[in-house]
């Protein structure tokens, strides 16, 4: 149950964060391999607004501090450099994940850094008999909030709509009168804004370290092409299956653990090459 | 046939017409031979004139590093995919040989041709996976599967053969020799560096050549339009895993001479700044080229040694991969090209028009 529940934290942030780049992905066709990096910028972020003021604030300030980052990226790279081939505009995006990594350590140094969840949320809940941390509880809690948030959004307003064609068919929807630059502003830097949550709430539960958004870069890259290549309801279901899978993984084959998010990725490629939610090309 | 030809399918065409033009070019294959020979040859004077040690041992890993670059600008010359894979070849062909001498006592030679077969065998088992995929799905794949290796050598399940975290030392038994070269000559630069340039410049003189064959041909034509590739009649899946594991063998030598040079192999060799640092150094080189990716490994690796302030390569690497492909997509040698091609279209277009 413990491990389940582990599972699906784990799974939960990893819905958040893969969501962000399905919806990216989706929309200009690149995947943005600085999105590990935004993820750990967010965690950093959030260790320095707990140590000045509190975690609660954290939660408010670092998606809006990385919705503004995602902005920048918008309009000095994504932009500009639409009308380049994909590969280019992706091959930056990794130019960007460098540095981001080198830049944590420069502004935040090598170590490893940690960040304690506010005091309500460090004890633990009993739930169907079983001790379990409540702050764990919390994370579940609010990604999946931000996930059904972020579903009705998509399913039912007007932005939602300019969105999901956009990412269907970006020439026509643009030809039907949708703001194709927009609707790529509101959703690079909501992308951005939710691997900085999903960052933030990270924080308290992994120790900060300047290698962890490759880490979770690569696995939720794997979540984006098992789910299906840009479609974000794949992406979250296979996030939420990842990390479950993972979890319950290192209990019964600990040292085969790590290797399963790649061995399903494999899995999925031989079985359905577009991934689980994915339109045939 | 020209009615049809659009500009970008100009290489489909080609690769229909090959047939007919197959011994058109012997004249051109004798220059770029002669060319590689001259290049070999002036290579070995090299240690003479460069005393330096340091210098020497910068030489000999751009020299090894720059047999993966070549398999990456191949790839992405001659079928438009760019790999964040060949690191992986690279790291299983280095951790092949080590564990070939060090585990089983064999001779080096042995165990340097053990590693080159391993490492192409790797990317037999990645390629079918990975080159049905194109474009983005093909970067993520070649990602996501290095990694795969990369977690799976630092197991440590996997500890007597890779060491897991701690790395692992290469050791032989008794007077093992590599073309007369003993031990610790293998590890002197200047000693070494006759078999890194040589295996540098006959793979490339190898890869130039399956370039200009029907065989890069054909690749052309997949690259341009794989769909009618395939009405034309050309299985177009064996090609491209094909090339895959060509590149992916070049790369695995690299791999397997750096492991006889460095006699230390760290899990950081398949890491993901690795598997990027190749292929970084060949867009910054420029892919337009055979000589491009070597190039940006040169000075790659040169400013790796020296501008690495505190440990800031990466950030100096990364602007200059946004600055290169923002301002130069072409890279160095496509920035240095550009005149000429220029020059050259000029002239075609004037002979064009005198023609009319």
């Amino acid at each position: 149950m413990e491990q389940l529940l582990n599972g699906v934290a784990l799974g939960a942030l990893l819905m958040v964060l893969s969501s962000g780049l399905a919806m990216i992905y989706g929309l200009r066709g690149v995947a943005n391999f600085a999105h590990g990096a935004l993820y750990m910028l967010g965690a950093y972020l959030a260790y320095t607004v707990t140590e000045r003021i509190g975690f609660g604030l954290a939660l408010l300030v670092v998606p809006i501090a990385l919705a503004l980052v995602g902005v920048v990226l918008e309009l000095v790279f994504f932009r500009p450099l639409q009308h380049r081939s994909h590969i280019e505009l992706g091959l930056v995006t990794f130019g960007l994940a460098m540095m981001g990594e080198r830049l944590v350590t420069l502004i935040w140094g090598e170590g490893t850094l940690r960040v304690l969840p506010p005091e309500f949320l460090q004890g633990t809940t009993s739930i169907l008999g079983s001790d379990y941390p409540t702050y764990r509880l919390a994370i579940i809690v609010i990604a999946l909030v931000m996930a059904a948030v972020l579903v009705l959004l998509l399913r039912f307003t007007t932005i939602g709509l300019h969105i999901r064609s956009a990412s269907q068919d970006i020439e026509t929807a643009a030809i039907m009168g949708i703001d194709a630059n927009r609707v790529s502003l509101i959703v690079v830097s909501v992308g951005s804004a939710l691997a900085g949550l999903a960052g933030t709430l990270a924080a308290p539960y992994i120790s900060l370290n300047p290698g962890m958004g490759d880490v979770f870069l690569i696995t939720s890259l794997i979540v984006v092409v098992v789910g299906g290549v840009g479609s974000i309801a794949g992406a979250m279901v296979a996030g939420m299956g990842v990390g479950i899978i993972q979890t319950i993984g290192a209990v019964y084959l600990p040292s085969f653990a790590v290797l399963l998010p790649y061995v399903l990725l494999v899995v999925v490629l031989l079985w359905r090459p577009q991934g689980l939610a994915g339109r045939k090309v | 046939m020209t009615l049809y030809s659009t500009p970008d399918t100009d290489a489909v065409v080609a690769a229909e017409n090959r047939p007919k033009a197959l011994h058109r070019n012997r004249k051109g294959r004798g220059i770029g031979l002669a060319i590689g020979a001259g290049l070999l040859l002036i290579g070995l004077v090299v240690p003479y004139v460069v005393n330096d040690n340091f210098t020497m041992s910068l030489l000999v890993t751009s020299s090894l590093m720059s047999l993966m670059a070549l398999g990456i600008g191949f790839l992405a010359r001659y079928l438009g995919l760019f790999s964040l894979g060949h690191g992986a070849f690279y790291g299983c062909a280095a951790y092949a040989v080590a564990i070939a001498t060090t585990n089983w006592g064999w001779g080096p030679l042995p165990a340097v041709i053990f590693g080159t077969v391993f490492g192409a065998l790797v990317a037999l088992i990645i390629g079918v996976l990975v080159v049905r995929a194109s474009g983005f799905g093909f970067l993520m794949l070649t990602l996501a599967l290095s990694q795969a290796l990369y977690q799976m050598s630092n197991q440590t399940v996997m500890r007597p053969l890779t060491g897991a975290h701690d790395g692992k030392l290469i050791t032989y038994t008794g007077n093992a020799t590599f073309f007369g070269l003993s031990m610790s000559d293998m590890m002197d630069p200047g000693l070494f560096w006759p078999v890194a340039w040589v295996a540098l410049v006959v793979t490339g003189v190898i890869l130039w050549l399956f370039g200009r064959s029907r065989f890069g041909t054909t690749l052309e034509g997949i690259r341009e339009n794989e769909e009618r590739m395939r009405f034309s009649g050309f299985n177009t899946f064996r090609p491209r895993l094909a090339a895959f594991v060509l590149t992916g063998a070049a790369a695995s030598l690299g791999g397997a001479l750096f492991a006889l040079n460095v006699g230390y192999i760290s899990p950081d060799i398949l890491s993901f700044g690795k598997a990027g640092d190749s292929l970084v150094a060949a867009l910054i080189g420029g892919l337009g080229t055979l000589v491009g990716p070597v190039l940006g490994t040169f000075l790659f690796v040169y400013a790796q040694a020296n501008f690495n302030f505190g440990g800031n390569i990466h950030l100096l690497t990364g602007v200059l991969l946004i600055v290169v492909l923002v301002f130069a997509p072409g890279g160095i040698t496509g920035a240095l090209t550009k005149p000429y091609r220029y020059w050259r279209a000029k002239l075609t277009q004037r002979g064009k028009g005198a023609e009319k």
